[in-house]
């Protein structure tokens, strides 16, 4: 968590491999996540289009990609049939499809910047309540966040704001 | 099998803006119709109308994927997988594109040009475009400047003297040289130097693609992945 650009992003770019530190390493235990904080879909392409590209990259054959799509869509309330490209779709719905392929094909380690912008306050409660699950089930799960109403519901929190640097377990 | 995917994607996306697939018809139609009174030259602009056409879409390809693509390196893509799909998808619709337009010719020259050399000469444009625009869209992120480099680019391949050395080193001359030995009925060198060039002129655009989109999807070496 952190103000407004104290690096919250970067930092999960670094996390990503996406942007080199000055200085440290980052391990990552299995495959990693990535749902960016915008621009990550196609603007002329279906919700299943999606899901079968992002699929195709973890090895899953279209039918499993799309299957897996609409349960992790189920999930945040939304159904992604019905042919609508992703510039049509709202900006909640739109980060729900960005959320859905960060999670699609159940990756190890979660990375997700501000995944729930435009969420109405269901979907938000139901987020948390899968962001606690996948932690459950064993996955790590890093969320970039500037709200501060969930911070007792994780295990660590790192504050990024210039002169707190510090981890909170 | 991820290449095809890539590709597919590319195809569906291109083939949905409608506005777009008339102006890459418009535009060597226009060069066509506006000199079809001379044969060599209504045949040589259309060509390169196609050729602008089809690296204009690749360029335009690039800079959407621009920051798809990042995500889709950790989803498992390799960064050949994702540059290679698209120059794949950018030569179909390309071809799709020349189509329409050699049957025409057919129609309307075709008792004055050699046919084959006329297909490998569009065959050779669309090659060279579609890794001439994705290389412009690796080298600049912007569409703006991107566009503005290829309108350069082509109008210094229109406008240059035919017999300056220096047209060798534009992009599209292999077009340009088996265009003329389709349509004056020269000898087979014009032939040979065509697809000497179009094909040199592929593979570098290709090999520069290559190693730029590996350097900006790279994995950074602070991460590892701990052994499972």
């Amino acid at each position: 968590m952190g103000a407004n650009g104290c690096g919250k992003s970067t930092f999960l770019r670094i996390c990503a491999g996406l942007l080199s530190p000055d200085s440290g390493e980052v391990v990552v235990d299995g495959e990693l996540g990535f749902c960016p904080q915008d621009g990550g879909t196609y603007d002329f392409l279906l919700p299943e289009e999606h899901f079968a590209l992002v699929g195709a990259g973890r090895g899953l054959d279209r039918a499993r990609s799309r299957r897996l799509g609409r349960t992790g869509a189920a999930t945040l309330h939304w159904d992604p049939a019905g042919g609508v490209q992703a510039r049509h779709l709202s900006g909640g719905t739109r980060q729900k499809l960005n959320l859905v392929m960060a999670t699609l094909g159940d990756p190890d380690v979660l990375l997700l910047d501000e995944p729930y912008q435009g969420f109405d306050r269901g979907t938000y409660v139901d987020f948390w309540q899968h962001v606690w699950r996948w932690r459950d089930e064993g996955r790590a799960i890093v969320v970039v966040t500037h709200l501060l109403n969930q911070l007792d519901q994780v295990d660590q929190v790192l504050d990024l704001t210039p002169g707190t640097r510090e981890a909170v377990a | 099998m991820r290449i095809l995917t890539v590709a597919e994607m590319a195809l569906r996306e291109i083939s949905r803006r409608r506005g777009v697939l008339v102006l890459l018809l418009t535009l060597p139609l226009v060069c066509y119709l506006v000199r079809h009174d001379q044969v060599g030259q209504s045949i040589r602009f259309v060509m390169l109308g196609l050729a602008w056409a089809v690296s204009t879409a690749a360029l335009f390809a690039s800079g959407t994927s621009r920051h798809v693509e990042p995500r889709l390196r950790l989803s498992g893509y390799r960064s050949h997988h994702l540059y290679l799909g698209r120059l794949v998808a950018m030569w179909v619709l390309g071809l799709a594109v020349a189509a329409p337009f050699y049957t025409l010719i057919a129609v309307d020259r075709g008792g004055d040009v050699r046919l084959g050399a006329l297909a490998a000469a569009m065959a050779l444009a669309v090659t060279v475009a579609a890794p001439l625009g994705l290389l412009i869209g690796a080298l600049v992120p912007r569409e703006l400047e991107g566009t503005l480099i290829l309108l350069v680019t082509i109008s210094l391949q229109m406008m240059i003297d035919p017999a300056d050395y220096l047209t060798r080193l534009t992009p599209f001359w292999s077009s340009r040289e088996i265009g003329t030995y389709a349509i004056d009925h020269t000898g087979t060198e014009y032939l040979v130097r065509g697809l000497t060039h179009g094909i040199v002129v592929t593979l570098l655009a290709t090999a520069l693609v290559a190693v730029l989109s590996a350097i900006r999807l790279r994995t950074r070496p602070h991460l590892r992945y701990a052994p499972r």
